[in-house]
């Protein structure tokens, strides 16, 4: 037979089972829109009464009442391995629509007042000195076109060459934010591991590791993995940035202005080792930007410089000026950073196809070039064409995965967010089994007052 | 569409909110086509269309190069056409003084007024082959110089040809000049000399001399007619080709305005459908946040 008062200790222990979950459903209602909190659930387990048989304590087999056997998070982890990946190829597709755009808008194009149409003008003029080789006037207005060219071309090379050193400058920030997140990373694995060990509940800890890990993700393209402990290691790409409570740190080396990358390419490496890291996300997508991307139209706008100067230039070297002498360069410099006009004066250009003649069907083959298969013109066109596609293509792919993005967030919202109608619920079930509890306890109570109280009381 | 069964508020939110967001920047993209009026601003809108853009606009300068190219080969055409009709009439002047001079019933004194004259018509005409357009002298080739042909009558022009292209390639150049000696007689038997032997044989009274001079006047006379002729063929042959260029342009303007522009009706339309469809979400996601299980409790 059991104790008269274990139903007491049963009613309590419930009684406590009740309130601490009416404590958790508070925590989740208080958290309801905290970014990164994951639901909690109170996980009650019914206590077994004594099986060990006894000579005289003989045991009925009933239960003992409930015990809370732990507070449980509600997270996935595959499902936020997969979160991470979605969000790395996500941060990776924005940032890449993103130097597409700002490439897309140095050039303009197309438009009536950019380089192409400059381009143009430029040969207008020429045709108009073709048409009137004695006249100053067309000369004049030749030279300012030409310079308007030039000058085009050095503003469309200094724009993206800003453009890119802010990358590279944004990359060396993101390194250190990317080292400052494995740090917090594996404190918080310190503190974890301790906790854990000591049996305590650190589901709040969790959810702020997660938040950085999901940061270093979005940055990096780092994934993940937890180990049996509670630790979390991060790796990007092959290598290990967090392993336990200890780190590694990235860095940036290479040139800090376009003009020098030939010379010292950029890299994002290992500090330790000066491996390459094979980053991904936010800082991959600027790690191919500042060596690939920018460079590919940099040096696609340098060939359409060299292609305009060289042209001009062999047309020129072969004519003559006004007074007789040849007309030697009309370009300096072959890059479309360095290209400017070679002369000043009208009389300096030369149109005339034999010496002492005003003639001028040296401009007019120049005039001619706007259409050639092989002039600048065509050059720059197929150029800006090419700019087009893969900035339609990345901005399309960057839709798709904000969708694909959309939907594993959504999942992981199922999982781990807080829905206050069932907090409300289980606020309800939780009171109102606390309220049962104590009904069990008054009922005990008042039969124990009945045995003590009122019983034997005969002839008294 | 949602993969668990278990929807919370902040999902609803976060999907709510990225599909209005989603609707915004649509509705920004059709705003920006309405108000530049172009649905080609940038080259990811469409590549191909960037390029055929600006290979018609390409075309379109060039076309127009070619347009003014021609009215400036016309003006030179018009200057000639005018000078050497005046010089023609000149030369019918010429000859019917050197025909009074011819009948003989003149006395010296006569024939020397007429040698005067003749004399004048020599300078003008000299003056007339002389003509410059836009500071250069029509009928001296690319000579450099303001003159074609000297006070004596002696060319000091070249045989450059003055060239303009009205159309691609070496087809569409179409000269818009003359020398002086195809117009007005090569030298030696030009008219000038023809003019020259006229008064010097009318102050010396040589008849004989005279008859000579006719036949070569009426020489040079074919020579300038025949420059008149040549020259009003090829004014129409650039007023066909410049007709030609300016037709072109407005052919590929409309076809620059077909790739750039908006068709106006159908992006209305859209916007249209865009602003319900915001509207419509608007409504519905004001309606679905608001209730909770928490308004029915007491």
């Amino acid at each position: 037979m059991a104790s008269s008062f274990g139903g007491i200790n049963t009613a309590l222990s419930s009684l406590y089972a009740q309130r601490r979950g009416l404590d958790v459903t508070g925590q989740n209602i208080a958290n309801a829109n905290t970014e990164g909190y994951t639901r909690q659930r109170v996980v009650m387990q019914s206590q077994v009464g004594s099986i060990s048989p006894a000579l005289y304590a003989r045991t009925d087999g009933l239960g003992t009442g409930v015990a809370v056997s732990e507070v449980q998070r509600m997270r996935d982890q595959y499902l936020e391995n997969r979160g991470r990946t979605e969000h790395a190829n996500s941060a990776y597709l924005t940032s890449q629509t993103a130097a597409y755009a700002a490439i897309e808008d140095v050039f303009a194009e197309p438009g009536s007042t950019a380089l192409q149409a400059q381009l143009h003008d430029m040969w207008d003029a020429w045709g108009d000195v073709a048409n009137n080789p004695q006249l100053p006037a067309a000369r004049a207005a030749l030279i300012q076109q030409s310079k308007t060219v030039a000058d085009g071309l050095n503003f469309a090379h200094n724009a993206l060459a800003s453009q890119w050193g802010q990358i590279r400058k944004e990359l060396s920030a993101y390194v250190e934010e990317v080292n400052t997140a494995a740090k917090t990373v594996a404190q918080l694995n310190d503190s974890i591991v301790q906790a854990k060990a000591a049996g305590l509940t650190v589901n709040e800890l969790e959810d702020r590791r997660d938040l950085q890990v999901m940061q270093l993700a979005k940055l990096t393209g780092a994934t993940a993995q937890t180990r049996p402990n509670g630790a979390m290691d991060v790796y990007v790409g092959n290598s290990t940035l967090v392993t336990g409570f200890t780190t590694r740190d990235l860095e940036v080396v290479g040139a800090a202005r376009m003009d020098q990358r030939a010379f010292q390419p950029v890299s994002v490496q290992w500090a330790d080792t000066e491996t390459p890291a094979g980053v991904g996300g936010t800082m991959g997508s600027m790690f191919d930007t500042v060596t690939t991307i920018i460079p590919v139209i940099s040096d696609a706008l340098d060939e359409v410089a060299r292609t305009l100067a060289t042209k001009v230039n062999t047309a020129h070297n072969g004519a003559f000026r006004p007074d007789g002498t040849p007309g030697g360069d009309f370009f300096t410099g072959t890059t479309a950073g360095t290209i400017a006009v070679a002369i000043d004066f009208p009389d300096q250009v030369a149109a005339a196809a034999q010496a002492g003649r005003i003639d001028g069907s040296v401009a007019n083959e120049l005039a001619g070039t706007v259409t050639d298969a092989d002039g600048p013109d065509l050059l720059y066109q197929s150029m800006i064409g090419n700019l087009g596609v893969a900035a339609q293509a990345s901005s399309r792919r960057t839709e798709i995965q904000a969708t694909v993005t959309e939907q594993v967030d959504a999942s992981r919202e199922a999982q781990s967010g807080v829905n206050l109608d069932e907090e409300m619920t289980n606020l309800l079930t939780y009171q109102r089994g606390y309220e049962a509890a104590s009904r069990v306890l008054t009922t005990i109570d008042s039969m124990l007052d009945q045995l003590i109280n009122r019983t034997g009381l005969v002839g008294r | 569409m949602a993969i668990s069964g278990r929807v919370t508020e902040r999902s609803i939110h976060n999907r709510v909110l990225a599909n209005l967001q989603r609707n915004l920047a649509k509705g920004d993209k059709i705003q920006d086509q309405l108000s530049s009026g172009k649905q080609l601003n940038r080259p990811s809108d469409s590549p191909t269309g960037t390029v055929s853009s600006m290979q018609l606009r390409a075309e379109s300068r060039a076309n127009e190069q070619y347009v003014r190219n021609a009215d400036d080969g016309l003006g030179w055409l018009d200057t000639l056409e005018s000078t050497l009709s005046r010089a023609s009439t000149l030369i019918n002047r010429a000859r019917d003084l050197t025909l009074q001079g011819l009948t003989g019933a003149s006395s010296p004194q006569a024939n020397q007024a007429l040698a005067t004259e003749i004399d004048q018509i020599r300078e003008s005409m000299i003056g007339y082959a002389n003509t410059r357009y836009l500071d250069r002298p029509v009928f001296g080739g690319t000579r450099a110089g303001s003159v074609a042909y000297d006070d004596t009558g002696a060319y000091v022009g070249d045989d450059g040809r003055v060239m303009r292209s009205v159309a691609a390639g070496e087809n569409g150049k179409v000269r818009v000049d003359i020398n002086g000696p195809d117009a007005f007689g090569p030298e030696g038997a030009s008219v000038f000399d023809a003019l020259t032997s006229i008064r010097d044989h009318l102050r010396a009274g040589d008849s004989a001399g005279l008859k000579a001079d006719l036949d070569d006047l009426d020489q040079a006379a074919v020579s300038v007619k025949t420059a008149i002729s040549e020259i009003g063929s090829r004014y129409n042959r650039i007023t066909h080709m410049k007709d030609s260029a300016q037709d072109r342009v407005l052919s590929v303007t409309s076809q620059l305005s077909e790739i750039e522009d908006i068709d106006l009706p159908k992006t209305i339309m859209e916007m249209q459908l865009q602003q319900t469809s915001y509207q419509a979400a608007l409504a519905a996601s004001a309606k679905v946040i608001q209730p909770s299980l928490i308004d029915f409790l007491r």
